[in-house]
């Protein structure tokens, strides 16, 4: 049974006649559990929430995830695998969102490995999709090998997910080495995730600054560390739906740039709970910024 | 509460430790360490091949100026999308050019008698050889130690060809 009904034909597919072609956006890090799950969750939920229709490919095969994040566990019939090995429909096996009909999830198999699909067939699925998508986001697994080789086989852009730590930022570096070396990559973007600012500003922690200019690429997004992430993981609901969230707050911007918005990167340092304006009292006592 | 109470100490704790001057912070290290580690990623260039290639700018060098090989710096530096390489070098003297003559006629010399002296210069075997040592070992202490005991084989040979000359 076909749980993902025809997506709703978009305006610019009425106004123009034709068919649209959507952006493929591959999101990577080379290293493992830097938040390119998380990233996916998000951004696609917040481009979704924009009015945009996206939908996400999960291609960590064996070790599925982004249906967790989206709360979307109990509703997978069909998977990616099931797609290439042609027991159902693409469109059968995209499953909806619970709150956002703009949004879909095409699950990766969790009983399969990543030799289960190739690079070719993905791109022939990206290609299906950009006719009907304004947005496909696709979740790479952790690695440079074939894992990646697949999840990048369809993508136009990248966005390269790292964090202010030596490994996560030398893999991220590789990641861009080999990026740069795909023709069909036309750009890619950085997203500093789990950004701790009291780190940074002990001098603890490589900064934002150090970090752009180590791997010298062009930022999209500052993402704090938060221990709401780990809630919202535990809830099945992205960040971005919630307003009061800062994480939430900087993963929506990263969407709105996506969509070419222009868009201040948020002051992390800014401090608005009460705890940090007892901080500022006291420090204004002692005449001293902390 | 108790957060309140903690961060109230961090933050009479941070106005002292201000006042003493820090030694190299936790994120510089970690900076520099990146820079030499993405330089060794994005060129392939191992340590091993860096002091070689340190070592020859060395000697080619001597020959018009008098340097403090000790000091000098060879380094990776990234400007922009562009990997710069960057030699510091402390220069003591310029040498005279009735010295650099001299130092090119002995060079000429040596180039007949290569041919007989070859078996002294490292083959490419040993070369290998030292490269995998290298893996094994720390790569700071490695580069370390190569400099130190290559340095002085510089000076070593210098000092062999003065008394020859003699
Ligand atoms: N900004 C953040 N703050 C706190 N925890 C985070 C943040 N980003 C990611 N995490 C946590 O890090 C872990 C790994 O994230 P995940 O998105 O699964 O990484 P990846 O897909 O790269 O392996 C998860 O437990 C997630 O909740
Ligand atoms: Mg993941």
């Amino acid at each position: 049974m076909p749980l993902c009904i025809e997506p709703v034909q978009s305006q610019s597919k009425e106004i123009k006649g034709e068919t649209m072609s959507g952006r493929v956006i591959v999101i990577t890090s080379g290293k493992g559990g830097v938040g390119k799950t998380t990233t996916n969750a998000n951004i696609g939920t917040a481009l979704a929430r924009a009015g945009k229709k996206v939908v996400m490919i999960d291609t960590d095969l064996g070790l599925r995830n982004l249906d967790l994040l989206l709360g979307l566990e109990n509703r997978i019939v069909y998977t990616i695998v099931d797609v290439v090995e042609e027991r159902c429909k693409l469109k059968q096996a995209l499953v909806k969102d619970k709150k956002n009909p703009n949004l879909c999830l095409l699950a990766a198999a969790q009983t399969r490995d990543k030799t289960a699909v190739t690079e070719e067939q993905l791109k022939n699925i990206c290609e299906e999709l950009k006719k009907d998508f304004d947005f496909i986001l696709v979740d790479c697994p952790a690695g440079i090998e074939q894992g990646f080789q697949n999840a990048v086989a369809g993508a136009s852009e990248a966005i390269v997910v790292t964090t202010p730590e030596m490994s996560a930022v030398r893999d991220a570096d590789r990641i861009i080495g080999l990026l740069e070396a795909r023709e069909e990559i036309k750009s890619y973007k950085l997203l500093l995730n789990r950004v701790r600012p009291n780190l940074i500003k002990s001098n603890d922690m490589m900064s934002v600054d150090d970090v752009v200019e180590i791997l010298s690429a062009d930022l999209i997004g500052i993402i704090p560390e938060d221990t709401g992430i780990i809630t919202s993981t535990n809830k099945g609901e992205p960040i971005v739906n919630d307003e009061k969230s800062l994480a939430g707050q900087a993963y929506n911007n990263v969407a709105r740039r996506i969509i070419g918005e222009d868009v201040p990167f948020l002051n992390l340092e800014e401090d608005n709970s009460v705890l940090g304006k007892v901080k500022k009292f006291f420090s204004g006592l002692m005449g001293k910024e902390k | 509460m108790k957060d309140i109470f903690t961060d109230f100490y961090n933050t009479i704790l941070g106005f002292f430790r201000q006042t003493e001057k820090k030694e190299e912070n936790a994120k510089d290290v970690a900076c520099n360490r990146l820079r030499v580690v993405l330089m060794q990623d994005r060129t392939n260039l191992t340590p091993e091949l860096l002091q070689r290639m340190r070592q020859e700018l060395i000697e080619l060098l001597s020959k018009y100026v008098e340097m403090d090989k000790e000091a000098l710096e060879l380094n990776f530096e990234q400007e922009g999308n562009q990997m710069a390489l960057m030699l510091s070098i402390p220069v003591l003297r310029a040498k005279e050019e009735s010295e650099i003559e001299e130092a090119e006629e002995k060079e000429f010399l040596e180039d007949e008698t290569d041919e007989k002296t070859l078996s002294e210069e490292k083959s490419d075997e040993e070369i290998e050889d030292e490269t995998a040592d290298c893996d094994e070992a720390s790569e700071e202490e490695n580069s370390e130690e190569n400099s130190s005991e290559e340095d002085e084989s510089v000076e070593v040979d210098a000092e062999d060809k003065e008394k020859a000359e003699k």
